[in-house]
């Protein structure tokens, strides 16, 4: 009888691996659009990256995915831009929403500085397309790197560009590690407006704003489109040299599934993106940041109110 | 092999030529985190050791100081260090505070157990010998305990190691930093600092585990693969 | 067609959620559904698989090692050597070889029960008296029935004390599972403190601790259900 209980509870366990499903999915809202043209197309893998602003994108391009009629797997939360990558080039995802200058400095490898955002793009195209993948339109907002400070400071050192901190001796630094080797980091920074005298703190994505309020690091690596941006509590640091770049989103995806996946996907992709303007990204970041909603209500509200659910 | 496989099998290669190539960096990271580990072992220890001591000994408090380490094992490190961000902000001290509230249940419990259980009959024959209780404590019972307190120190250390990796997503400085950041150290590296870490805390292990052994009076040794005491052993984290 | 977006009003978070007080049952209350609930389920699969899996092979192991005693110190070195190493070591070392994936995590999980529970029942089995095999043998039992019948039994709170020891190292393990696969209580930790949310941080932290602490006390209370003739539970 003992054994038959034992037996009963690793069968149970098993049980409940076989009823699992694949992958995790959020809830996602159910469509009433009219044509379902992505029913019977294979599914696809959708990834984002590590941060807020990446899973609003991610539920966007989901949902609107999914209200006509295609099977989105979401594998949230992947890590930084080189596991992306990885995930897309094994085969563990189809597509993710990434940032053309990252594309182009870490994926591609390429430093060179464009002079406009399409000029990146193309750049950027070119590339992918010889490794199998594709680069989708552009989104028309950009969410580049900046530097932020906290009012106070920013008054007593006269602050007003990132130029401005080059005078500013053993300069506490705040940003994710990979802040430390990019053209978009530390290396521009340092070229450009000859910031070199720093002292850098490796931060997870997303305590920078907490590490800046409690006086532990003089300046961080913000997002331009971070919610917690919203409200004026810190000041962004103008960049004029541009050193950090254009950043505006590109679905990355490969180009087999594109092929097979047909035209709608990339039309419902590209609809998507199309009205993703920066105050409707810094809203929406704001709306799961400060008010603690959730990325999919958030998403699935916007796709309404713009007729793409 | 297949390609894929052969990738794979590359990235294992490449893993060890990291650690070849960074050698200086690894021995800082590893020399941080090893200032963290002790740092928080110390404070977890003189905290937790006179107090699960002094409570065997009286034979008092045994339901706080044996479910102590239940407890304690049921708190997911991950939660404790992230609400420490959250409490106290991110920074050596502030995750040291959290290793510690992880170390300390261990070290209690272990501490209590030891010198609660040493044999209540040679614990009378030095009373009867007209022992004082103080010298019952220092030259009967703590030398008897030694061998599960140093279990549980043992424990502590190897925890609190492993935890330390997890303590750089809240700005504690480690091998860990490698491990967080693939960004910059590509796959190759994070599987090289996973190497280091794993071996760091296989070599706390075995140290600790000779000088457990070396502790223990020799009538007490009894050779069996798991060791004589039946300690509690906390998963590494 | 770049018409200017209709940015519709997303709601307005309450006092508490926007101001980061220290927990906000609100939001507790509103993202159970969608957060903390499936975060849990999650969880529960992940433990649940791991444990039925890692009870498995352990039991199978120490079976073998009860016939064979030589087994004994190569499978406790075996397993012992993975319980040592650190848990983000383990998960990121089996990415490579298998992915960003549910098995991965459960690998790794998997193999951190393996010694409490191969040790747990080796012991339990090892701690049946002569005199009873004796018996037994004397009944003329076979080994088969001498194992079902009388050592397994006997073992039972060996075995149960280490399930319950496996059960709540894991259910605190699974939580860093949530940098390999996006599944279990560590998204929302993770999550809060990306956002340094500390509602979302506390309140998954306070649903694996008490996970953990059911669980263990359900195992408590079976094993008092399998074993009437034990006065009270024994403790590894």
């Amino acid at each position: 009888m003992k054994q038959g209980i034992l037996a009963i509870l690793v069968t149970l366990a098993l049980g409940l691996a076989a009823c699992g499903s694949s992958d995790s999915n959020d809830t996602s809202g159910s469509s009433t659009t009219s044509g379902t043209p992505g029913k019977g197309k294979p599914a696809v893998t959708l990834g984002t990256k590590n941060f807020t602003e990446q899973f609003v994108l991610g539920q966007l391009y989901k949902q609107a995915l999914e209200a006509k009629g295609f099977t989105v797997a979401l594998k949230q939360n992947i890590g930084s831009t080189e596991i992306a990558d990885k995930a897309l080039r094994s085969g563990q995802i189809d597509l993710y929403p990434e940032y053309i200058g990252i594309f182009n400095t870490a994926v591609a490898g390429d430093n060179k500085a464009y002079a406009t955002v399409q000029d990146a793009f193309a750049a950027g195209k070119s590339y992918a397309t010889k490794h199998g993948f594709t680069l989708l339109p552009l989104t028309p907002f950009t969410d580049v790197d900046a530097l932020a400070v906290l009012p106070a400071y920013a008054q007593k050192h006269n602050l007003a560009s990132v130029a401005d901190l080059a005078a500013i001796k053993g300069l506490r630094l705040g940003a994710p590690p990979e802040f430390r080797q990019r053209e978009t980091g530390l290396v521009g920074l340092a070229r450009v407006y000859g910031i070199k005298d720093v002292k850098f703190s490796p931060l997870t994505i997303g305590l920078q704003y907490q590490a800046l309020d409690d006086g532990k690091i003089d300046t961080a690596d913000v997002f331009t489109t971070d919610g917690q941006l919203q409200g004026g509590k810190y000041v962004v640091l103008k960049d004029p040299k541009n050193v950090f770049g254009f950043q505006n989103v590109t679905p990355v995806v490969s180009a087999k599934v594109l092929a097979a996946e047909g035209a709608a996907f990339q039309q419902t992709l590209n609809a998507v993106s199309a009205k993703l303007t920066t105050p409707a990204m810094q809203q929406m970041n704001a709306a799961v940041a400060i008010d603690k909603q959730s990325p999919a209500d958030v998403a699935q509200k916007f796709l309404k109110a713009n007729g793409l659910v | 092999m297949d390609a894929e496989g052969r990738e794979r099998m590359s990235d294992f290669t490449d893993a060890f030529r990291f650690i070849g190539e960074h050698l200086s960096l690894l021995g800082r990271l590893t020399l941080d985190h090893l200032a963290l580990s002790g740092a928080a072992v110390g404070v977890a220890l003189a905290l937790a050791l006179p107090l699960g001591v002094w409570l065997g000994h009286i034979r008092r408090g045994s339901f706080v100081a044996i479910n102590a380490s239940n407890i304690g094992r049921a708190l997911p490190s991950l939660a404790l260090i992230s609400i420490g961000v959250a409490v106290l902000g991110i920074g050596f001290l502030n995750v040291m505070v959290a290793l510690v509230v992880l170390a300390f249940p261990i070290v209690l419990t272990n501490a209590y157990v030891a010198v609660e259980g040493v044999d209540r009959d040679l614990v009378d024959a030095a009373n009867g010998m007209g022992m004082t209780p103080t010298e019952v404590l220092w030259r009967v019972e703590l030398p008897l305990a030694l061998p599960l307190i140093f279990a549980g120190i043992r424990t502590a250390v190897v925890y609190v190691i492993a935890t330390a990796t997890l303590a750089s997503i809240a700005g504690g400085h480690g091998l860990g930093d490698i491990i967080v950041d693939q960004a910059t150290y590509r796959l190759p590296g994070v599987l090289g600092a996973a190497i280091c870490v794993a071996l760091l805390a296989l070599a706390a292990e075995l140290v600790f585990a000779g000088v457990q052994r070396a502790v223990t009076p020799r009538g007490l040794r009894i050779d069996r693969a798991w060791g004589y005491v039946e300690e509690e052993r906390t998963k590494a984290v | 067609m770049s018409q200017a977006p209709v940015i519709p009003d997303f709601g307005r978070g309450s006092t508490c959620e926007r101001e980061n007080g220290t927990f906000c049952l609100d939001w507790v209350g509103k993202h159970w559904h969608d957060k903390l609930g499936p975060a849990l389920l999650q969880h529960l699969l992940l433990t649940g698989i791991a444990l039925g899996v890692g009870f498995a092979i352990a039991f199978m192991l120490a079976l073998a090692a009860h016939r064979r005693g030589w087994l004994a110190t190569p499978v406790v070195l075996a397993t012992g050597l993975l319980y040592t190493i650190p848990s983000l070591a383990l998960f990121q070392l089996l990415v490579p070889l298998t992915g960003l994936s549910r098995v991965t995590a459960e690998i790794a999980l998997v193999s951190y029960t393996l010694l409490i529970l191969f040790r747990n029942v080796l012991t339990g089995l090892a701690g049946v008296p002569a005199e009873v095999r004796d018996a037994a043998n004397g009944m003329g039992l076979t080994a088969r029935q001498l194992l079902w019948r009388v050592e397994l039994p006997l073992a039972l709170p060996a075995i149960v004390a280490g399930l319950r020891i496996a059960t709540v190292t894991v259910i605190s393990l699974a939580t860093v599972a949530a940098f390999v696969v996006n599944e279990g209580l560590g998204v929302p930790i993770l999550e809060g403190l990306q956002l340094t949310f500390n509602t979302e941080m506390i309140a998954a932290g306070a649903l694996a601790v008490a996970l953990a602490l059911a669980a263990d006390g359900l195992l408590v209370l079976l094993q008092r259900a399998l074993t009437p003739w034990t006065r009270k539970g024994v403790s590894a």
